[in-house]
């Protein structure tokens, strides 16, 4: 499983049905983002990472687990790419290595009663094996 | 209540609550399929009255019918080992309003209008992204909910998150990115004037109203699913409406203006 | 058999370096009727051309094939040559190896038997070819421009200058067009109003121009040389003879609506001028916000006129016009605000866009020069621009760039900081393009007076109380940003005017997918369009600022100039011809035919095609079931045996 950095980019690109090429780097992604400063890399950030092969640096950071597939980026994006599907596809290549990110064993307990069902199957389908 | 009959689906399961986008994922399109299956083998349009639902369903409905998903159309039905009888079109139960019944059907039935109550529509995302699949409103400025409120004799407000999220399920463990998503949209429609808000997920309605409690419980606009409000007009009663499962009581504020 | 020379052009490596050249010269030897074949590196050059002018002299030839480019570039060239050796200019045929075979393939061996197979279609085209003559037409040395905003005025002073009568129609009450609203301008920051103003009075005076304005081109008939104009004049309620300009109407008239000429921001009468120094300086009455013209009762402004100028029984008028150029200056209009949903969509008051806020710098604005912002009058402390409003967005806007908002955005920003000394000046752009004359060095200018620059599109623009918040990003630093600001001022793009492209679609001038008006050649015909005697002149071509637009405007009155100062107009001959004795008088060519060329003569029942007016589109000849209908040198005969070779 010794791929290069463009092999990823590639599956990415596959598994997400977008290109990091189609991105001009205008920001707006980054602007919209709800999760905002918090998001980190950015969007525009995250997807200037993948155009130079830096995969690595968009594997392991946090940002991939922070999108909440609002899909506002990829509404407001004027060449049409999709980060929310990037995002996934990222995660995606984690998750199919057999790695959690969110253990429904070891959720914060708080309100958790209280919280809906469908928020717990969507956080552990989006987040967990 | 509206003169319209729904028919439970029977066996039915979960949606899956979010919709997998990755292009080769199967599993994550087996839950939707079967729904969707199940309902085509009872009538040609399946309401949901869930965002969360209405999103996930329409998105892989409009997958399996893209034309060069043969392939992945054919796999995903032997799974759910059900017969697609026909192209089931999802509606939620906004647009049977609208459509079925229309507003001035809706205006006819009220029995308790709402008085010029500034009532702020919150659509959150799942019900207008993405827009190629669900362009049933303006992605930017829905406007579906405005014609319900005015219809119930509210005053719908204009404001500008609408369509912006409230964290989605980040609040399982992200808690406060979700709080402050949420929080925006709270103060962004009363800095429009609302008194209220009405939500068309349960999730988000969860989010909007756990995050006032949580960070402005003293003063908090109160929170209600749209059929909570639909009921009211039509005078169902406060136990018919549910309220005491809200996590911020709309209760006193009602009273106050009269609506209970 | 007709004696045919083919010559093989190189173009350099451009067909030499994919087509075999001596190979496929071998093999056009031996073709039917080719008697000689040659190849040259650059047919096109002096030497390119004698060699074909003495080969046709030696070889005797009686048709000459250049296989070599488009021959849009050099078909003229070529039959001038031919010519020049003799031979009837229409007996030269271009057959396109570089275009249509060397330029779409690296496969050599293909692109020498295609090049072949194009070589041996014209050939045999070549050899049915018949001897033609050039059509002459008469030609009315009169000119009409459509639009008189800057470019309009410019061209139609250009071409009156020289002495020729032009008809300028503006469907404005008044001349400017947007140059009239703008308050300064790049990279100079002059007065605009000034600048343009000496343009106006000398159009709106001009003996040799003739203004309508209030009007509009309805519809255009004729060809080259001889159009027939329809303009239709609207009712103005105001005889302009008698108008003084005085404007006591205007403080008495008791109804208050928008003024669009101030992008909403101020209200006039329903009786109103466009602005202080319209020319020409009349009156104009809005019907529709009129109270007398409403049925209601008022006529005050009859009242108290004392030139007696009102007229409200005023009709529409039509007038028709013959020339025999016309330039379309048809100019922008900005990008609706309402379809920007993220921006506020028109909604927030004080989110405007670059016109409005030049109507807030200009002195006759609604502030009389003070920065002041809509909701309340306030001087706003922190103002952001927001480029790319809508435009390189190909999902909600346009795709293209507007190319002139980098500049004016620059110039805003630098003037608002004139005018509010503490004030905070921030732009957020995704790229500053200042491709122009001191553009950079004016940008620069921006950033020494401490305009702030923010490299990031903006996403979201909403109301927190009374301030404006613009989520935005900074791209470099790789941060999203969230701006708390008095104003947002939006660069909206630059699209063509609604009233242009209706009226080119009426008149078959092309327009690009984004409803601007198509040049005919993108480098070397700018101005004119692939409609014969239609020029260009501004932003209904593509946005562009003033010095270009003035610069156009000028080219394209030397075009028109220049086709006036030729004694006839020729037209190609290449045009339907009907053989009378099998024509049976069904009409489907006059039903077919775009322009009008093709009548069914009502006595003899036979079609007849006016030469003049016939574009050689050969859609007649296509549509007719008798085949009596055929295009000179592209007979159905010649079709056929084009296809067969």
């Amino acid at each position: 499983m010794n791929r290069t950095p463009e092999e990823v980019v590639r599956e990415i690109e596959a598994l997400s049905g977008q290109r990091v090429a189609d991105c001009y780097q205008c920001g707006c992604c980054s602007a919209g983002c709800p999760i905002g400063t918090a998001m980190e890399p950015p969007p525009s950030k995250a997807i200037r990472l993948l155009q130079l092969g830096r995969v690595d640096e968009v594997l392991q950071s946090e940002g991939i687990w922070l999108c909440a597939s609002c899909l506002v980026c990829g509404t407001r994006c004027p060449r049409g790419v999709d980060y929310a599907r990037i995002a996934e596809a990222c995660r995606l290549l984690i998750l199919r290595t057999k790695r959690s990110v969110v253990d429904p064993d070891r959720v914060v307990p708080v309100d958790l009663d209280d919280v809906p069902q469908q928020a717990f199957i969507a956080s552990f389908r989006k987040f967990s094996v | 209540m509206v003169g319209i009959t729904l028919e439970e689906l029977p066996s039915w399961n979960c949606c899956g609550a979010i919709y997998n986008t990755g292009s080769d994922d199967i599993a994550g399109q087996v839950g939707p399929v079967r729904v969707l299956a199940k309902a085509s083998q009872l009538g040609e349009k399946l309401v949901t009255l869930c965002a969360a639902c209405y999103n996930v369903l329409k998105r892989a409905g409009a997958r399996l019918n893209t034309p060069g998903n043969e392939l992945e159309r054919q796999r995903v039905l032997e799974f759910v080992d059900e017969k697609m009888e026909r192209d089931v079109r999802v509606v939620h139960y906004l647009e049977v309003l609208k459509e079925d019944i229309g507003w001035e059907g809706v205006r006819s039935r009220v029995t308790k209008p709402l008085n010029g109550l500034k009532v702020a529509s919150y659509y959150g995302c799942l019900m207008v992204r993405p827009k190629e699949v669900l362009s049933f409103d303006d992605p930017e400025n829905p406007m579906v909910m405005d014609g319900l409120i005015a219809a119930l004799g509210g005053e719908p407000v204009r404001f500008e998150f609408k369509a912006e999220c409230c964290g989605g399920y980040l609040v399982v463990n992200r808690r406060e990115v979700a709080e402050e998503c949420s929080m925006r949209v709270v103060d962004n429609a009363r800095n429009w004037g609302a008194e209220l808000i009405v939500t068309t997920c349960p999730l988000c309605q969860y989010n909007l109203e756990i995050a006032q409690k949580r960070r402005r419980a003293e003063q908090y606009l109160p929170v209600l699913y749209f059929t909570q409000l639909l009921g009211l007009a039509l005078g169902l009663s406060e136990e018919e409406l549910g309220f005491e499962d809200n996590k911020l009581s709309p209760v006193g504020f009602l009273k106050g203006k009269g609506l209970l | 058999m007709k004696r045919v020379g083919v010559f093989i052009c190189h173009c350099g490596i451009n067909i030499a370096g994919v087509v075999k050249v001596p190979e496929l010269r071998e093999r056009v030897k031996s073709l039917p009727g080719v008697v000689s074949c040659i190849d040259y590196v650059y047919c096109c050059s002096d030497p390119g051309q004698r060699l074909i002018r003495e080969t046709i002299e030696k070889e005797k030839l009686e048709g000459v094939v250049v296989a070599c480019c488009s021959p849009s570039l050099h078909e003229a060239t070529f039959r001038k040559a031919t010519e020049e050796a003799g031979l009837n200019r229409y007996l030269c045929e271009i057959a396109n190896i570089r275009e249509q075979c060397s330029w779409v393939t690296a496969d050599r061996d293909a692109a020498t038997s295609k090049a072949e197979g194009i070589i041996a279609t014209v050939v045999e085209k070549v050899r049915m070819d018949e001897p033609l003559e050039r059509v002459k037409v008469p030609m009315k040395k009169r000119c009409l421009v459509v639009g008189a905003g800057i470019a309009g005025i410019q061209a139609a002073l250009d071409v009156a200058n020289a002495g020729y009568e032009v008809v300028l129609v503006e469907k404005e009450p008044s001349i400017g067009g947007h140059m009239a609203q703008l308050s300064e301008t790049f990279p100079t920051l002059d007065c605009s109003q000034c600048i343009l103003t000496p343009r106006t009075v000398e159009a709106g005076r001009h003996p040799k121009i003739k203004l309508f304005t209030y009007s509009e081109v309805v519809d255009v008939a004729g060809f080259v040389g001889n159009f027939r104009v329809k303009i239709r004049q609207k009712p103005r309620y105001v005889d302009i003879e008698k108008c003084t300009g005085c404007g006591i109407c205007l403080e008495k008239c008791p109804v208050r609506v928008e003024a669009s000429f101030d992008r909403n921001l101020t209200r006039r009468r329903a009786i109103y001028r466009l602005f202080p120094q319209a020319v020409p300086n009349k009156v104009v009455i809005d019907s529709e916000n009129c109270r007398q013209l409403q049925g209601k009762k008022c006529g005050v402004c009859a009242k108290v006129c004392p030139a007696d100028a009102i007229r409200y029984d005023d009709q529409e008028r039509f007038i028709e016009e013959e020339v025999g150029a016309i330039v379309l200056a048809t100019g922008y209009e900005l990008f609706d605000q309402k379809r920007l949903g993220y921006y506020g969509g028109g909604a927030v008051p004080d989110v405007i866009d670059g016109l409005a806020f030049e109507r807030i710098l200009s002195a006759s604005g609604p502030f009389a020069g003070e920065v002041r912002r809509p909701s309340d009058g306030k001087v706003p402390q922190r103002v952001v621009f927001v480029q790319c409003a809508g435009s390189r967005d190909s999902t909600q806007g346009v795709p293209y760039c507007s190319k002139i908002c980098c500049m004016y955005t620059a110039k805003h920003a630098l003037l608002y900081k004139h005018r509010v000394h503490n004030g905070e000046a921030i732009v957020c752009y995704i790229d500053v393009r200042t491709p122009g004359k001191g553009f950079e060095e004016f940008y620069r200018r921006a950033t020494d007076e401490g305009v702030q620059y923010l490299r990031g599109k903006v996403s979201k623009i909403f109301r927190r109380g009374d301030k404006v918040v613009v989520w935005a990003a900074d791209t470099l630093a790789g941060k999203k940003i969230e701006i708390e600001a008095d104003m947002v001022v939006l660069a909206t793009a630059v699209v063509p005017n609604p009233a242009g492209v209706a009226l080119a679609r009426k008149l078959k001038v092309a327009l690009d997918a984004n409803g601007f008006q198509t040049e005919a050649h993108p480098k070397l015909r700018p101005v004119e369009t692939l409609a014969a005697g239609f020029f260009l002149a501004g932003c209904g071509q593509g946005p562009k600022d003033i010095p270009e637009t003035v610069a156009q405007a000028s080219a394209a009155a030397a075009k028109v100039l220049s086709m006036f100062g030729t004694t006839e107009l020729y037209h190609e001959p290449v045009v339907a011809e009907v053989d009378a004795e099998i024509c049976v008088g069904c009409g489907n060519c006059e039903r077919t035919c775009a322009y009008e060329a093709v009548k069914v003569d009502p006595v003899r029942g036979k079609a007849v095609v006016q030469s003049a007016m016939c574009e050689g589109c050969g859609a007649c000849a296509v549509s007719c079931p008798s085949g009596a209908m055929n295009l000179k040198n592209w007979t159905k005969k010649a079709l056929a045996r084009m296809v067969d070779a």
